[in-house]
């Protein structure tokens, strides 16, 4: 019998905007993948972008504004299983969630977190975000480049970013990065470039602007320092890096859920019941003094 | 065993030159132990302990030490006893002091008869009742280090307090046996300098006796150590926190607990990130809790608010201490209860666990898990920084009390007679029935916005009133589930004491001394403080004339709650609040119900 659960609800996006290549591209990429509905589990924050779970069968976590990452993790740790998702946007992930979001690169859980990034905060109507260009919105704070600061962490992570011009490009990379945390390799960080039609329609400029750094002939996604001042070189240059701008050259199993659970059940699927845990915590309790 | 007679004498071959006429028994006795931050005082606490623990005494240990590492005015006391007592004694019998200030501070707070060891190394003092040793010299030469003055310390005193010295060696041994090195080895000798020289100073040897007791087979432990086992013996296998005074020892300990039993605790960045992993986690399908104090509490106020909006279920630990902002990190206080019955905007259903002792917080945080799930709600256990830290000896905590039960929660068989998986369902008592992601089948959509059924958005009136009635609701159904109040003392009894948390401690003293003078009183111990229990605290301050509701905050805060919901007993409510960061001793809440009366 099939038993039947929530179903997806229609986008509240506008016609166009960027965030519908990133949900075609998640779901291209778990139905390659082959990831059953209720082993994936997607992690949505505050702002257009973070309602992105709402638009596809799967378990979902509508989150607290900026702290999806935590939530993620969470899930992660408990059952290193599921494949987790985080979904969420730039205010979201480079202003509130700024802490959690430096920290998802060091702890390196194996979870994809992809920041839909289109430089103003839509949903509440157009504000400058963390990413706005100078002069935007009256905003007079330089741009935050999320990449430089993910190439600055050394971790073994996989980085890149997409851009929704590019549904194509899109879903190989989002494919890439779920099979990266599939095999415990660690966190996944994928910034796409998601214009906003309605207050921030980007969709030319970008296009003009990105550059497949995959392309260039010194292209080398293990080496840091090379990336690095590639996209550098490039930011200056007014262009926009795109591709995978990271990923760790030997294949390690270097996930935080590989390193803190011990045995093939995590807490989640641990049996907790007192019966089969007595002898254990009696044991515990005899040696206090 | 030894008898007890035999040690009120002095040993054979100890009546050195400075022998006493007669010791001065003691049934009940308080040794302080003041330095600097860093000179040992809590060892020397710790090792006390330790041996009366062996002589069968009932223990009590409470430390008073600043928020740094090294340097600052620390003390400790210790309190040994023939009676339960879980507080503090109201005057001192002996004071081992290793600087000027640690006189100062403790003089103030010694019996008549008191006595005061001091190191002598840097200054003399000309007080009656008091011999110096300059411990740090003594030590210094022969071991090489003056840092094992403090256990020189220990033995003078051992010679003062007439201990048995086998047994006062074996204490030595069991804390640093397992040290490594010649710890063992050098503090041995240490004890026995200590001891060569109070026993060649006149007046010091035997000048007290400690009587023996019969309080055998019990633990030495401390409420954080408590929350943690029972964690562990309650099925909570994913641990999120962030260090804070004086929360941080349920981490520790769940660090060394948790991995053998497929558990994980995890260091988040912040406490914003210790709940909401928590959340996650459970989400997940584990069972979580997280340990924090007030300013951690007021970051997790947001997360507890999204876990009470999505029906999430998560424990949170507050081991509360002194307020507003930071206040006194290491100090004592009882005044985030105000802020836990409202925490969060808008409203949302919670529970408040109140345990009174270590043994009460480990059952109770094995209840916290059960109520947590079986309700899909926040539990939040409130302990104050002296239940948190002091040790005091407590029943063996026992592991096949505990059960397991974790409500509506779906197994893949069950779904699979399913036609339909709503993760909020409406139902009988308000909860949903719940599947992890993993179960083959089935996804569930979990949102802190208001939601129908399925988890989807929603902003329908008639849902909306249904949800909100849903979740509320549970704090009325769940009321038969919730920890029971206790009640101690005759029920003919007129004169009422209310309390929660470690201060049952010195109301149970309290209780002890009026009865001895012939005045009965009737004791209610709140164990849940919210939903407050006016089906238990009615009946009570109906059977009394006067109730004194004992707290440690400045207004009065449970007090407050027992007026809002019981407001035909306002006139029999008198409030006993301290506010100075410090425990009550039991005269002082007496000294405040005969001025009230």
């Amino acid at each position: 019998m099939v038993t039947q659960s929530a179903k997806p609800v229609p986008p509240i996006w506008c016609p166009g905007c960027g965030d519908f290549s990133v949900l075609a591209a998640v779901k291209r990429a778990a139905a390659d993948l082959k990831i059953p509905i209720h082993d994936l589990v997607l992690v949505g924050g505050i702002g257009c972008s973070g309602s992105i779970h709402n638009f596809i069968e799967v378990n979902g976590i509508h989150a607290l504004h900026g702290r999806l990452l935590a939530q993620a993790v969470g899930v992660k740790l408990s059952n290193p299983q599921l494949t987790v998702v985080a979904a969420g946007g730039d205010g979201d992930g480079y202003a509130i969630g700024m802490g959690h979001f430096i920290h998802a690169f060091k702890k390196n859980a194996s979870i994809l977190y992809i920041v839909m990034n289109n430089e103003t905060y839509g949903l509440t109507k157009g504000q400058a975000s963390p990413t706005s260009q100078l002069g935007f919105e009256g905003n007079v704070e330089p741009p935050f480049h999320s990449i430089l600061t993910a190439l600055s962490i050394p971790a073994p992570n996989f980085i890149a970013r997409t851009f929704s011009g590019d549904p194509k490009g899109m879903t190989a990379i989002l494919t890439e990065a779920i099979r990266f945390n599939r095999e415990g390799r660690g966190f996944a960080f994928v910034e796409d470039l998601s214009p906003c039609v309605t207050y921030n329609d980007t969709y030319k400029l970008w296009r003009e602007k990105v550059l497949d750094v995959t392309k260039l002939p010194n292209y080398d996604p293990s080496n840091r320092k090379v990336m690095f001042q590639i996209c550098l070189e490039a930011i200056e240059e007014g262009r926009i890096p795109i591709g995978v701008l990271h990923r760790p050259k030997e294949v390690a199993q270097d996930g935080l859920e590989l390193k803190l659970v011990k045995g093939p059940n995590g807490p989640a699927r641990t049996d907790i019941s007192v019966e089969p845990n007595l002898p254990a915590y009696q044991k515990l309790l005899a040696g206090l003094a | 065993m030894t008898t007890p007679a035999a040690r009120t004498m002095p040993m054979p071959g100890e009546a050195g030159p400075g022998a006493s006429a007669q010791p001065l028994e003691l049934a009940d006795l308080s040794v302080m132990i003041g330095g600097q931050g860093g000179d040992g005082t809590l060892t020397v606490s710790d090792l006390l302990g330790r041996y009366f623990r062996k002589r069968g005494l009932y223990v009590y240990t409470s430390r008073n030490v600043l928020s740094r590492i090294r340097g600052g005015h620390a003390d400790a006391s210790v309190r040994g006893s023939r009676d339960a007592v879980a507080a503090v004694k109201e005057h001192v019998d002996v004071l081992v002091a290793f600087d000027k200030e640690a006189i100062e501070l403790g003089r103030t707070e010694l019996e008549g008869h008191g006595f005061i060891l001091y190191d002598s190394t840097t200054f003399q003092i000309d007080l009656p009742n008091a011999a110096g040793f300059p411990f740090a010299t003594l030590v210094g030469g022969p071991l090489g280090a003056p840092i094992f003055k403090n256990t020189a310390a220990y033995g003078a005193l051992s010679v003062l307090l007439g201990f048995d010295p086998t047994m006062t060696r074996a204490v030595i041994e069991e804390r640093f046996k397992r040290r490594g090195g010649d710890a063992l080895e050098k503090n041995l000798k240490a004890l026995e300098i200590g001891r060569k020289a109070a026993l060649e100073t006149p007046g010091v040897p035997n000048r007290f006796s400690v009587l023996d007791g019969d309080a055998h087979d019990l633990i030495l432990t401390t409420g954080n150590q408590a929350v943690a086992l029972g964690f562990v013996m309650g099925g909570g296998r994913f641990f999120a926190g962030y260090p804070i005074t004086p929360a941080t020892e349920v981490m520790e300990y769940l660090q060394r607990y948790l991995p053998a039993f497929n558990g994980v605790v995890r260091q988040a960045e912040d406490e914003l990130a210790a709940v909401n992993m928590i959340i996650g986690a459970s989400y997940a399908g584990a069972r979580v809790m997280t340990s924090t104090s007030g300013p951690g509490l007021g970051l997790m106020t947001e997360g507890i608010g999204h876990a009470g909006a999505a029906e999430i279920p998560i424990v949170v630990a507050d081991c509360a201490r002194v307020g507003p902002s930071t206040g006194q990190p290491t100090r004592h206080e009882q005044s985030d209860l105000s802020h836990l019955a409202n925490l969060g905007h808008g409203e949302f259903p919670r529970f408040i666990l109140a345990p009174a002792t270590p043994e009460d917080a480990f059952g109770m945080t094995a209840q916290a898990l059960n109520l947590a799930e079986r309700w899909r709600l926040p539990v939040i256990l409130l302990l104050d920084q002296a239940l948190c830290q002091n040790t005091t000896t407590s029943k063996r905590f026992d592991s096949t009390q505990i059960h397991v039960d974790r409500g509506n929660r779906l197994t893949p068989e069950m779904v699979e007679k399913m036609t339909q998986y709503k993760v909020y369902e409406f139902s009988e008592n308000g909860v949903s029935p719940f599947a992890p992601p993993g179960t083959p089948g089935i996804w569930s959509e979990v949102t802190g916005n208001e939601h129908d059924e399925w988890g989807h958005v929603s902003v329908n009136i008639p849902n909306r009133n249904r949800m909100m009635a849903k979740r509320m609701e549970k704090m009325v159904k769940a009321r038969d589930e919730l920890p029971n109040c206790r009640v101690f003392g005759p029920a003919q009894a007129k004169i009422g004491l209310i309390g929660f948390g470690s201060t049952s401690g010195p109301i149970d003293e309290v209780q002890r001394l009026l009865a001895g003078r012939g005045v009965p009183t009737r004791y209610l111990q709140a164990r849940t403080l919210y939903p407050v229990p006016v089906h238990e605290i009615d009946p009570f301050l109906k059977s009394v004339d006067v109730a004194y509701i004992i707290e440690h905050n400045y207004t009065g805060q449970f007090a407050r709650l027992v007026r809002e919901t019981m407001p035909w007993h306002h006139a029999k409510l008198r409030s006993i609040l301290k506010y100075d960061g410090h425990t009550f001793r039991a005269p002082e809440i007496i000294a405040k119900i005969s001025e009230a009366k």
